[in-house]
C-alpha cells in the first residue's frame, strides 16, 4: 500500500498546473463570458503537451501514462477553468476510450490514432430527449443496408458537439429485442451525409464547453464503423461511462480545489471588524470541513483510477467517488461564495463561475440519484 | 557538441517557510519542489542549441539527496540526454566552493564544449558556482546571460549590466554561461516525454565530501517587522509638496 505519487505523476501535476495557470487561467472568465470554446487553447494546446491522449499506449498516439496521470491533468485544469477539464474528459473517456476498449485494430489505427494525438476531438452521443438516465430507452435508430447502416434520430446535450469530429454513437440496431439488447455503437465522423448539428445549448455553467444537439436523418455509415459487437452498445456505454466517472469526478475535484484556494486567499486579505476574516474561528471550521472532503474526494478518485490502470474492477469505486466528488463540489463552491461575501456573488471572482460550474458535476454521467441507486443496488445483491 | 547543464533543486518559492531547529537554514519538511527558475533557462538553451546544431550530447547534472532526481527527469523530459546524480544528503549546508569543486571534478576529463548553468539558485542565491567551476576548470565565464548565439563554433552572448544597459561578449568553446531571467521561455516537459524521461540513463555517484569549510551559514532567520507605512492626508497640491519633501530626505530618489 503506498499513497505517495509517482515522480512521473508529480512532474505532470507540476507541468499542466503551471501551463493552466499561464495560459489557461487568464482567459476563463471571458471564455464562461462570451461561451467561447478557444479550441487552439482548450484543445490544441493540451494535444501539443501529449494530453489528449494520456492513458493511451504509444503506438495509438498515446503516451502511456495511468489513470491517476489523467485524473490529475483533469483536476488541474478544472481547477482554474471547469470548461477545459471537460473538454478534455469528454474526448478521453467518452470517445477515444471506448474505441480502445471495443475497436478492433484497424479502427484503432484510423480513429484512435488522431484522437490521441490532439489532431481531432471526441464526442459521445448516448442521451436523448427521451432516454438520460434511462440509456435502455434510446430512440435513434440504425437499419442495416447492405454492408452500411443508415442512422436516424437526434442526441442532446453532448459535450464537445460541433466541434468534435469523431463521435461513437449509440442507436437501436434492433426493435424486436429486449430493451437493452438491441442498441449498438457507431463511430460517426463529422462531415457525414446526413449527421448535422442542432441547437447549442445556453447553460448555467461549463459556458465555454460547446453543448449540441447531433441530428441523424438518413444518415448512412459504413459497416466497419461499427464498434464492438451487433447489439453490445448498452455494454460499450456502460464500460465507458465507468471510465468518464473518473474524469467527471477529477473535474469536480478540481473546481472545488479551485474554490478553495481562492477562498483561502480572499479571507486572508479581506479584513472585517479590523482582523482578516480568515482570523475568525467560525472560517477555520469552514475551511476545515472544504478542505477536508476535498481530499476525501481525491483519495476516493486515486483509489479508482489506481484500479482501473490495475486492471481490476472500478466501476462501484467510480460511482462512489463522482458522486463525493461531484456533491463535494456543489458545497465546497457554495461555501465558497458565502466566504467571499457580496463579491463572491459577482462576477469579479472566479468562485461565482465555479459554483455555476460545479452543479453539472452532479448531473451529467450519471447523476448522484443514478450513482446512489447503482452503488445501492450493488450493496444488497 | 558535449554540453553539461548543473541544476539544483530548490523549494517552490510559494512555500510556507520555517526555520530548522539547528537556526542555520529552512526546513525542508512539508515543502514542495522544483528546478531553480534560472536552472531552466540552462536547460532550455542547451536543448534549443541541440536542436539548432542537431549533434550534441546534453548532460545534466545535480548535486543533492535522492529526492533531486525527480527534477533531474524534468530537465530529462525537456530534452536532456542523460542525468549525473551526485549524491549528497547534506549539500543544503555546503558552501559555493564545494559544490563547484564537486562538479568540477566531474567535468574535468569530459570535454565539455558548454557548461549552462543558472546564474544564482533561488534559494542560497550566491551566484557563486557557475563562475567557481569555470575557474576550477581553468575554462572562461560569462555571466548573466540574457540571449545566446551559436554560429560556426563562435558563441555570442548578451550579459544584463546594471543600468539596464548590456553588453555584447563573443567567446569561444570551453566555456561556463550562467543564464538569468529573459534569456528564454522554458518549454513545458510534454506528458510523453515524462514518461520516456524513465528510461533515460541516470548516472548516481559518490560525493567526495572531505572539503574543507571556508564559509559557513551562522544564522537563517526572518526579517523583524517593521512598522506600518506613513500615510499623508490633506490637499493634494500639498500632499505633492510634502511628498517631495520626504523623498528629498529620506531617500536618494530624487538626489
Amino acid at each position: 500500500m503506498n499513497f505517495e505519487l509517482t515522480e512521473e505523476q508529480n512532474l505532470i501535476r507540476e507541468m499542466v498546473r503551471s501551463f493552466a495557470e499561464t495560459e489557461v487561467a487568464p482567459s476563463a472568465a471571458s471564455r464562461d463570458e462570451e461561451e467561447l470554446f478557444d479550441r487552439a487553447l482548450m484543445y490544441d494546446r493540451l494535444g501539443e503537451l501529449g494530453l489528449t491522449g494520456i492513458v493511451f499506449p504509444e503506438e495509438y498516439g498515446g503516451a502511456g501514462a495511468d489513470y491517476i496521470s489523467y485524473a490529475i491533468a483533469v483536476e488541474e485544469l478544472s481547477r482554474v477553468c471547469g470548461s477545459t477539464g471537460v473538454t478534455l474528459s469528454a474526448h478521453l473517456s467518452l470517445c477515444a476510450n471506448p474505441i480502445f476498449m471495443f475497436g478492433t485494430e484497424e479502427q484503432k489505427q484510423t480513429f484512435l490514432k488522431p484522437l490521441a494525438t490532439g489532431e481531432k476531438l471526441g464526442g459521445f452521443g448516448l442521451t436523448e430527449p427521451s432516454a438520460g438516465s434511462d440509456a435502455g430507452g434510446t430512440k435513434t435508430t440504425a437499419t442495416r443496408d447492405g454492408d452500411d447502416w443508415i442512422l436516424n434520430g437526434s442526441k442532446i446535450f453532448i459535450t464537445n458537439g460541433g466541434d468534435a469530429e469523431t463521435y461513437v454513437v449509440l442507436a437501436r440496431s434492433d426493435k424486436s429485442a429486449e430493451k437493452h439488447r438491441g442498441i449498438s455503437a457507431y463511430i460517426v465522423e463529422k462531415g457525414t451525409p446526413g449527421f448535422s448539428f442542432g441547437k447549442k445549448e445556453k447553460k448555467m455553467g461549463i459556458r465555454s464547453s460547446p453543448t449540441m444537439e447531433l441530428v441523424f436523418e438518413n444518415c448512412r455509415i459504413p459497416g466497419a464503423n461499427l464498434l464492438g459487437q451487433e447489439g453490445q452498445g448498452f455494454k460499450v456505454a456502460m464500460k465507458t461511462l465507468d471510465g468518464g466517472r473518473i474524469g467527471i469526478a477529477a473535474q469536480a475535484l478540481g473546481i472545488a480545489q479551485g474554490a478553495l484556494d481562492a477562498t483561502i486567499a480572499y479571507t486572508k486579505e479581506r479584513e472585517q471588524f479590523n482582523q482578516p476574516v480568515a482570523s475568525f474561528q467560525g472560517v477555520h471550521f469552514q475551511l476545515a470541513d472544504m478542505a477536508t472532503q476535498i481530499e476525501a474526494s481525491r483519495l476516493l478518485i486515486y483509489n479508482a483510477a489506481y484500479r482501473a490502470s490495475a486492471g481490476l474492477s472500478y466501476s462501484h469505486e467510480a460511482a462512489m467517488a463522482k458522486l463525493y466528488a461531484s456533491e463535494t463540489a456543489m458545497r465546497v463552491t457554495t461555501q465558497a461564495v458565502q466566504l467571499h461575501g457580496g463579491y463572491g456573488y459577482t462576477r469579479e471572482f472566479p468562485v461565482e463561475r465555479m459554483m455555476r460550474d460545479a452543479k453539472i458535476t452532479e448531473i451529467y454521467e450519471g447523476t448522484s440519484e443514478i450513482h446512489r441507486l447503482v452503488i445501492g443496488t450493488a450493496l444488497i445483491r | 557538441m558535449n554540453i553539461l547543464i548543473c541544476i539544483k533543486q530548490v523549494p517552490d518559492m510559494e512555500s510556507k517557510f520555517k526555520v530548522n531547529a539547528q537556526g542555520n537554514w529552512y526546513d525542508r519538511a512539508d515543502l514542495a519542489w522544483r528546478m531553480n527558475e534560472y536552472d531552466e533557462y540552462a536547460v532550455e538553451q542547451a536543448v534549443r542549441l541541440k536542436e539548432q546544431v542537431g549533434e550534441a550530447d546534453l548532460t545534466v547534472l545535480c548535486v543533492g539527496p535522492d529526492q533531486v532526481k525527480e527534477t533531474m527527469k524534468k530537465a530529462l523530459a525537456m530534452g536532456c540526454d542523460r542525468g549525473v546524480h551526485i549524491a549528497d544528503n547534506d549539500s543544503c549546508m555546503r558552501e559555493p566552493f564545494a559544490i563547484a569543486t564537486m562538479i568540477a571534478d566531474f567535468a574535468r576529463d569530459k570535454q565539455f564544449d558548454i557548461i549552462f548553468t543558472g546564474m544564482q539558485s533561488q534559494d542560497r542565491g550566491s551566484a557563486q558556482v557557475g563562475v567557481m567551476i569555470a575557474e576550477l576548470l581553468n575554462i572562461s565565464a560569462v555571466t548573466t546571460i540574457v540571449e545566446f548565439a551559436y554560429d560556426n563554433g563562435t558563441i555570442s552572448v548578451k550579459r544584463e549590466l546594471e543600468g539596464g544597459s548590456k553588453a555584447l561578449v563573443t567567446v569561444t568553446a570551453p566555456v561556463v554561461l550562467t543564464c538569468q531571467l529573459g534569456l528564454n521561455t522554458p518549454r513545458y516537459p510534454t506528458l510523453p516525454n515524462i514518461m520516456k524521461a524513465k528510461k533515460k540513463e541516470m548516472l548516481t555517484i559518490a560525493a567526495a565530501t572531505d572539503e574543507q569549510g571556508r564559509q559557513e551559514t551562522a544564522a537563517f532567520y526572518f526579517p523583524q517587522r517593521k512598522g506600518g507605512g506613513l500615510v499623508l492626508e490633506g490637499d493634494p497640491p500639498e500632499l505633492a509638496d510634502k511628498l517631495i519633501q520626504l523623498l528629498k530626505e529620506k531617500t536618494g530618489a530624487l538626489a
